[in-house]
């Protein structure tokens, strides 16, 4: 899966579980002080994640480090990078 | 110079019938509800003091600042619907939970972990049920905020979690519209205009000016009824923000 392709399907995910405009879906943007995910919301965010690139990430610790769309698209990479195991 | 004299009395007199009221209002407000309560039953009882807590409430944000500070509620609700709800309001100042005073339902807040921590207010506070959000795990905070809610009681929240430094409205944390969600009573927005500095973020002091409170339409279930969590309570923060844009006159209603 490329780099284009990742990021792709993540602004997907972004639409899709939070009707968020395609527009604000830009890299630096944060995620709670931009977008206004909240806790909860990254919960949801975490099970579409899951869903869409069929990875487990709920236990991950790096995603307590994630503040921008950017960082997330990073995120998936490495997963997909280290070749994370299927959830699904 | 009259100003800042001015200032020192308002705050003087104030705060001495802050404390006065206080220590004089709430044992025998306590003390009224705590008779009564022996005569009628737990939930008779548990209105009647939140009751009490909100005419407590009146006494300190109507009339013990007055002239100073004038308070001005107004309900634009016009679809009569029936209670309970949830109310949601933006935040800017400590006075708010002591604004909310004005809303003539019996109602329980949602407050942060420090308002509990607070000398005898804290203690009745939780003795009333008030809500520590950040004490529990959400499905703890649903249960109860859905047992009050079902029990006829309304919950207050302010959604920023805390107050807002520059009075600009900030992102909404969404527990209570996942609550929402989870039990189909209707939501009310709330607007608070004019107490940025009464008093102002890390200050007691306060200023003269003229609150005002409006109370926007209840959106009931059927209007949110499929709507993500993120969604309700971005709809409904875009209500207060425009609302509070009319309030203080930088867009026509």
């Amino acid at each position: 899966m490329t780099e284009q392709e990742i990021i792709k399907l993540t602004n997907q995910v972004f639409e899709e579980s939070f009707e968020i405009e395609k527009e604000k879906l830009k890299p630096e943007m944060n995620i709670f002080q931009d977008l206004g995910l909240d806790s909860l919301d990254i919960v949801d965010l975490v099970v579409a994640l899951q869903n869409k690139f069929g990875v487990k990430i709920r236990n991950d610790d790096r995603i307590k480090n994630i503040r921008t769309l950017g960082d997330i698209y990073k995120f998936v990479l490495s997963l997909k990078a280290e070749g994370a195991s299927p959830s699904l | 110079m009259k100003e800042t004299l001015k200032l020192i009395c308002f705050n003087f007199i104030f705060y001495v019938l802050f404390i006065f009221f206080s220590l004089i209002g709430i044992p025998v407000l306590s003390a009224i509800v705590a008779f009564q309560s022996i005569f009628i039953s737990h939930r008779n009882g548990m209105k009647k003091f939140r009751r009490a807590i909100s005419w407590y409430g009146l006494v300190i944000i109507k009339a013990l600042p007055y002239p100073f500070v004038k308070v001005i509620y107004e309900d634009l609700d016009k679809t009569k619907t029936a209670g309970p709800f949830i109310f949601t309001s933006n935040h800017r100042s400590a006075s708010d939970p002591f604004l909310m005073a004005c809303l003539p339902y019996e109602c329980v807040q949602v407050v942060n972990i420090w308002p509990f921590k607070l000398p005898i207010l804290g203690f009745m506070a939780k003795l009333a049920g008030y809500l520590s959000v950040r004490e529990m795990p959400f499905e703890e905070f649903s249960k109860k905020a859905t047992g009050l809610l079902n029990e006829g009681v309304s919950i207050i929240v302010f959604p920023e979690g805390t107050r807002s430094a520059d009075g600009s409205l900030g992102q909404f944390h969404g527990s209570i519209f996942r609550v929402a969600l989870e039990t189909g009573y209707p939501v009310i927005p709330l607007c608070i205009t004019g107490n940025d500095k009464i008093p102002a973020r890390g200050t007691l002091l306060l200023r003269p000016g003229t609150i005002k409170i409006h109370k926007l339409s209840a959106i009931i279930c059927d209007e949110y009824k499929g709507f993500t969590p993120y969604k309700l309570k971005n709809m409904v923060r875009q209500l207060i923000a425009d609302e509070i844009e009319v309030m203080e006159g930088k867009r026509n209603a």
